[in-house]
């Protein structure tokens, strides 16, 4: 299920964004931003769904969502306060967000879901053992 | 104009230039064979893959060009920044653990050689050879074109040599870089990577910390840059001045594009053991995450200081990093900065020498069904051919050095990441449908790049896009579109035989 949503996503995505690139208008551009953090979690989960399900790695991918999405919504509509809006941070909330929000955030939340998740659902040695067994090149190893 | 920089500067520049030689021709004589060449012979571990793919992916792009870009745009440049906060863990996912399992069950040493064992295509891995040739002219020649500019600054060549100036410091830091990097090939890459990625890193974070202090904190110099007539209010409103879709459409680029980087993905490549991955995002991420702090320091401390009147408005946006280097950092700081910078540029163009010399005598010859008898030889020779081009095109490029980069990242981003990146997740990508893939980002970036440049023929069309697009995130949406649309069509006919090897990396 997550696998196919992640693929007809994409599928639909891909043309939706040269589409909102031609046609003028705030509109367009607010579809451009909404596809444009959605493709790279979109991605992630083509890669890693297993027989349709994301285990332990669901959660995190939501946040990471909902963390890109949520952090362009904020920008959009703190677009133009920089004078008269609040400072967070030392900065403008609109660039706290960007700096805090978009860059730190999603660091902690990609590499500790990736680093817990690898042992369960990234590689685990037994299949490693039975790649190399079936397939590593015999002339290597001697 | 510039002035000699001090003792301290030309000798750290020019003690890290002869370090660097010298590891090239140390590196030389453990360089036996094409894949230790190439790959480094497969045996490296977590985190000198973590600092060669650092010190790869961050150049003179990031160092120079990321303060010049953020002095002509303001914030909305960190859109390209901002990306590396997930995009170790979208390669991790989605490319690394499978590029790394391939080279281990069968010869790949390069990106078109992935192309050709998940596809079973020379013309896919033809037009991959094409695309990573194209897209290395463009990453070269922005190294050298910063390497010019930083040479240019530190020795003080432009009173000395006037119009000459930066073809001779280009040409200078050319020289260098083909003595170390075709000498040594990748073995030589990786080993000064370590030590680059460590400076990159170390002079980042002094130079980020030293221009908080010589801009007064960071709340200090943004509401002197906002209360500036020079600058406004627009230059720290990430979606302000800046187009959506120029500002998102950089953002699209630099987090999706990052799976079609040859020169991050190559060095997933000679990870001695792929269960090392499982920190690498950490470890790519912190260390990307350091580095960048030079953009958003020197960034913002140079619109402030400009807009105190403690620094007259710059000649060229490029010259913000070498500018406060020279007039504010300590001579010790900066002589450590310039060094870093040096290696920034130095580490990534090496990288582009090896990729691009593969790409020559190895992916090109293969797709077209011959072999280089000696292939490490006639790299080195596909190396200087390579560097010599990259350096012509940069200095008639005339143009930022970050604007240089995003082309160049384009090219890679538009062609090869949708055919990887989809490709080896999910097994109905036929090999027509990756072909027309790659021809099409390739196609697309270079024509809209085009378009969007010239002025000699006035009857040519402008692009059909709104203002400010990039024209990278456009040619990257028509690839991933036309990867799609070709599948479907061409699914019933093309029976999808895929390399049982490569099939059972693919499900893991």
């Amino acid at each position: 299920m997550a696998r196919r949503a992640a693929l007809v996503f994409l599928g639909l995505a891909a043309p939706a964004v040269l589409v909102s690139l031609v046609i003028p208008g705030p509109a367009a551009g607010v579809l451009f931003a909404v596809l444009a953090m959605a493709f790279p979690v979109a991605l992630i989960v083509l890669a890693v769904a297993r027989d349709g399900r994301l285990g332990g790695l669901g959660p995190p991918l939501a946040l990471l969502l909902v963390v890109l999405e949520g952090g362009v919504a904020a920008m959009l509509l703190l677009r133009g306060r920089v004078a008269d809006g609040p400072w967070i941070g030392g900065l403008p909330a609109a660039a706290a967000v960007m700096i805090y929000g978009l860059w730190l955030a999603p660091l902690v939340v990609v590499a500790l879901a990736h680093a817990l998740a690898f042992d369960r659902s990234g590689l685990r040695s037994e299949d490693l053992d039975e790649l190399e067994r079936r397939f590593r090149d015999p002339g290597e190893s001697a | 104009m510039l002035e000699l920089a001090s003792p301290a500067v030309i000798w750290s520049a020019v003690l890290y230039l002869a370090a660097v030689v010298g590891i090239g021709f140390w590196a030389a004589r453990r360089t036996r064979s094409a894949k230790d060449f190439f790959i480094a012979g497969q045996g490296i571990g977590l985190l000198v893959t973590a600092l060669a793919a650092t010190s790869a992916a961050f150049s003179g792009f990031v160092f120079i060009g990321g303060p010049g870009l953020a002095y002509r745009i303001g914030l909305a440049s960190m859109f390209i920044c901002i990306p590396v906060g997930f995009t170790s863990g979208l390669l991790c996912w989605v490319v690394a653990k499978r590029l790394r399992l391939l080279a281990g069950v069968r010869e790949v040493y390069t990106i078109p050689d992935v192309i050709r064992c998940r596809y079973g295509s020379r013309l896919a891995a033809g037009l991959a050879a094409v695309a990573v040739i194209v897209g290395t002219i463009g990453y070269l020649g922005a190294q050298l074109q910063a390497l010019g500019i930083l040479i240019e600054a530190v020795f003080g060549t432009k009173a000395l040599l006037g119009a000459w100036s930066l073809p001779a410091a280009m040409a200078l830091g050319t020289l260098v870089i083909l003595v170390y990097a075709t000498a040594g090939g990748m073995v030589a890459g990786v080993y000064t990577d370590v030590v680059q990625g460590t400076l990159m890193m170390g002079a980042a974070v002094a130079v980020f910390f030293h221009a908080l202090e010589a801009g007064g904190g960071l709340e200090r110099m943004a509401r002197t840059i906002a209360g500036s007539e020079a600058f406004g209010p627009e230059h720290l409103d990430p979606l302000g001045a800046t187009p959506v879709v120029t500002a998102l459409g950089l953002f699209f680029v630099f987090a999706v594009g990052t799976l079609g980087q040859p020169h991050m993905l190559h060095k997933f490549f000679m990870l001695d053991d792929p269960r090392k991955l499982k920190w690498m995002p950490l470890a790519i991420g912190a260390s990307q995450s350091l580095c960048l702090l030079i953009w958003l320091g020197v960034g913002l401390a140079v619109p402030a200081l400009v807009a105190g009147g403690r620094l007259a408005p710059l000649a060229h946006p490029d010259q913000a990093a070498p500018q406060f280097l020279l007039g504010f950092a300590p001579p010790l700081l900066a002589g450590l900065v310039i060094a870093g910078i040096l290696a920034a540029i130095m580490s990534t163009a090496d990288s582009f020498v090896n990729i691009g010399a593969a790409a020559i005598v190895r992916d090109l010859p293969r797709a077209l069904g011959m072999r280089v008898a000696d292939e490490l030889r006639w790299g080195r020779v596909a190396g200087v051919a390579l560097t010599a081009a990259a350096a012509v095109f940069a200095f008639h490029y005339g143009d930022l050095i970050a604007l240089l980069g995003t082309f160049a990242f384009g090219t890679f981003a538009a062609a090869l990441a949708p055919a990887i990146a989809v490709g080896l997740n999910w097994r109905r990508v036929t090999a027509v449908a990756a072909s027309a893939s790659i021809a099409t980002g390739m196609a697309v970036n270079l024509l809209v790049e085009f378009l969007g440049r010239q002025t000699s023929f006035a009857a040519l069309p402008k692009p059909p896009f709104v203002p400010g697009v990039v024209p990278a995130a456009a040619a990257m949406a028509a690839s991933f579109t036309v990867l799609f649309a070709v599948t479907w069509v061409s699914r019933c006919r093309a029976s999808v035989a895929i390399d049982p090897a490569v099939e059972a990396v693919m499900e893991l």
